[in-house]
């Protein structure tokens, strides 16, 4: 059990269980995300990461608690989740590869009413100038680093003030995961934004996070600092490569 | 070959394209969102041109069969205005039918949704008969179709008709065009149709989107039954060759593309009136197939269409 060990708690999960069929997934998972922090969670192939991201939003069959700040959101519908201003990048990146990567920035904005939608595509460009120029190209046609240049774009364009992303780094040259990485960072030190990162490259997660957490077959196995785990012996063989 | 006679051919046979690509097109839109061929669409469709018919027929007992036709009050609709109150009905019939049998479904697989639409096709012809009978009944042109109506183009006669189904089924496609392109109701739409799943992520409901499809689906087949409802005569089993004819369409075309629906439509209502007149040995009786065998060499060249979406990604 995790006692509260943040001043603000941005997402906290408890004894979330979630199975496919009769193939029980996670077995009571208990975490917290620090609000305007950033939280990593490292693990295997198969352990439970991605499932876990999925279980938050709903998407899969699961029993527990979720909270979103004050708000229990464990029964309520992915959609309205999203509209609650938890913004997922899934596996596979949740683009739309046949909508132009301008459509697919508006579409992020969907649940949105303001009439601020235009400034914030302006701003997403001058942050990613390559998707500014490829504006009206098909997302499909974009390289794998642009288009997950373009998954995070989207995901922020419903201003969330949560943003889970779902292994960022899959399929990519280091140099562009540095990249990336580093614009994470930057983003959350501007803006705040409360982050939630499932990662197989332990190096970099850590790096940018405050605080980690260890799944191994669908149970959180260790929880410290992202100090703390950089230095444990277990942490360093598994998944430092050390 | 006697040219006049060719045109003649060609401006008799794109009466008929346009209700094919008019049926096609409903079919394209649902099998875009929800990968499902609906083929309940026909007689979705004939079911709004009785409805025009009601809405027409007026206050005198006209309608044999008694049951529910005998109890609505006919108003002295005029004919366009009947046409459009019928598509306004036959949207809210599709609209239904995606939040009543097919949205609860939602877990069944789509070969079992296909078969509810059969259950739905058999149904509706059913209900069709029980109201209204089986015997086919005049229905009125909503474009002038006597002698001398026409343009006359190099000596060949393009029927107002012709040109006025034409210009209906093309404004209409504009609309919709322009809705999908230029709305967020139509970008939701387009982005359920590459991926529901990621649409949810990005706070889009699902079903509601659906249902405007489904919606704007039925609109084109009311427009498709109602068009020609006056030249084949008004009766419940009026769409089923028509919807035939659609899937092939639609198939050709390509079925997630409302440019190959069009496209589909024409070549289908094209080569079935030209393919018999100049092939001596296909009698019209065998007209559907020259079209067919198109459909077939067109799938083995290209298997998803003239104009289907070849998916692509980047891993």
């Amino acid at each position: 059990m995790v006692d509260d060990v943040f001043d603000e708690v941005g997402l906290k999960v408890e004894d979330l269980h979630a199975s496919y069929g009769a193939v029980e997934v996670l077995r009571g998972l208990n975490f917290e995300v620090a609000a305007k922090g950033v939280s990593v969670i490292l693990g295997a192939n198969g352990a439970g990461k991605t499932t876990t991201l999925r279980a938050i939003c709903n998407m899969c069959s699961t029993s527990g608690k979720v909270t979103l700040g004050e708000e229990d959101i464990t029964r309520t519908g992915t959609a309205e989740i999203v509209r609650r201003g938890v913004a997922h990048v899934p596996q596979g990146r949740g683009t739309f590869p046949e909508l132009s990567t301008m459509d697919n920035l508006m579409i992020g904005a969907y649940t949105r009413k303001d009439g601020e939608v235009r400034d914030d595509v302006e701003r997403w460009f001058e942050i990613f100038p390559r998707l500014a120029e490829r504006q009206d190209q098909l997302a499909g046609s974009l390289s794998g680093g642009e288009q997950q240049m373009l998954a995070v774009a989207r995901a922020l364009m419903c201003r969330p003030r949560l943003l889970l992303l779902d292994e960022p780094s899959l399929g990519l040259a280091p140099l562009i995961i540095e990249d990336l990485f580093e614009r994470f960072g930057t983003l959350n030190k501007e803006t705040g934004l409360t982050m939630l990162i499932v990662e197989q490259n332990a190096n970099l997660a850590l790096e940018m996070a405050d605080y980690g957490y260890v799944i191994e077959s669908g149970e959180i196995t260790l929880s410290g600092s992202a100090d703390q785990l950089r230095n444990d012996p277990a942490v360093q063989e598994a998944y430092l490569g050390a | 070959m006697d040219l006049v006679l060719l045109l003649q051919r060609i401006f008799d046979a794109l009466f008929n394209s346009a209700i094919y690509s008019s049926l096609a097109l409903a079919l394209v839109i649902i099998f875009r969102s929800t990968g499902l061929l609906n083929f309940a669409q026909g007689e979705m469709a004939t079911f709004t041109a009785y409805i025009a018919f009601v809405l027409l027929a007026g206050p005198q007992p006209r309608l044999t069969g008694g049951g529910l036709a005998g109890l609505i009050p006919g108003v002295p609709f005029s004919i366009p205005l009947a046409i459009f109150g019928a598509v306004l009905c036959g949207m809210a019939a599709g609209a239904m039918t995606e939040r009543a049998l097919i949205r609860p479904l939602g877990g069944a697989s789509d070969v079992a949704l296909v078969n509810i639409t059969i259950g739905l096709l058999l149904a509706t012809n059913s209900l069709m008969a029980q109201w209204w009978g089986t015997g086919p009944r005049f229905f009125p042109a909503i474009f002038p179709t006597g002698a001398g109506q026409h343009f006359t183009i190099l000596g060949a006669r393009l029927r107002y008709s012709t040109v006025g189904v034409w210009v209906i089924l093309l404004s209409a496609l504009i609309l919709l065009v322009l809705l999908l392109r230029h709305t967020k109701t139509g970008l939701a739409f387009r982005a359920v149709s590459i991926s529901p799943s990621n649409a949810e992520l990005v706070g889009v409901r699902v079903g509601p989107t659906l249902m405007y499809g489904w919606a704007m689906a039925s609109g084109f087949g009311a427009l498709a039954a109602c068009l020609s409802a006056n030249s084949v005569l008004l009766e419940p089993n009026m769409m089923l060759r028509v919807l035939v004819y659609a899937f092939a369409a639609a198939t050709l075309g390509g079925l997630d593309s409302p440019k190959g629906a069009l496209l589909g439509g024409l070549i289908i209502g094209l080569s079935q009136t030209l393919i018999p007149a100049y092939v001596p040995f296909i009698g019209f009786e065998l007209s559907v197939l020259p079209a067919l065998v198109a459909m077939v060499v067109i799938l083995l060249i290209r298997p998803a269409g003239l104009f289907g979406t070849q998916r692509i990604e980047r891993i």
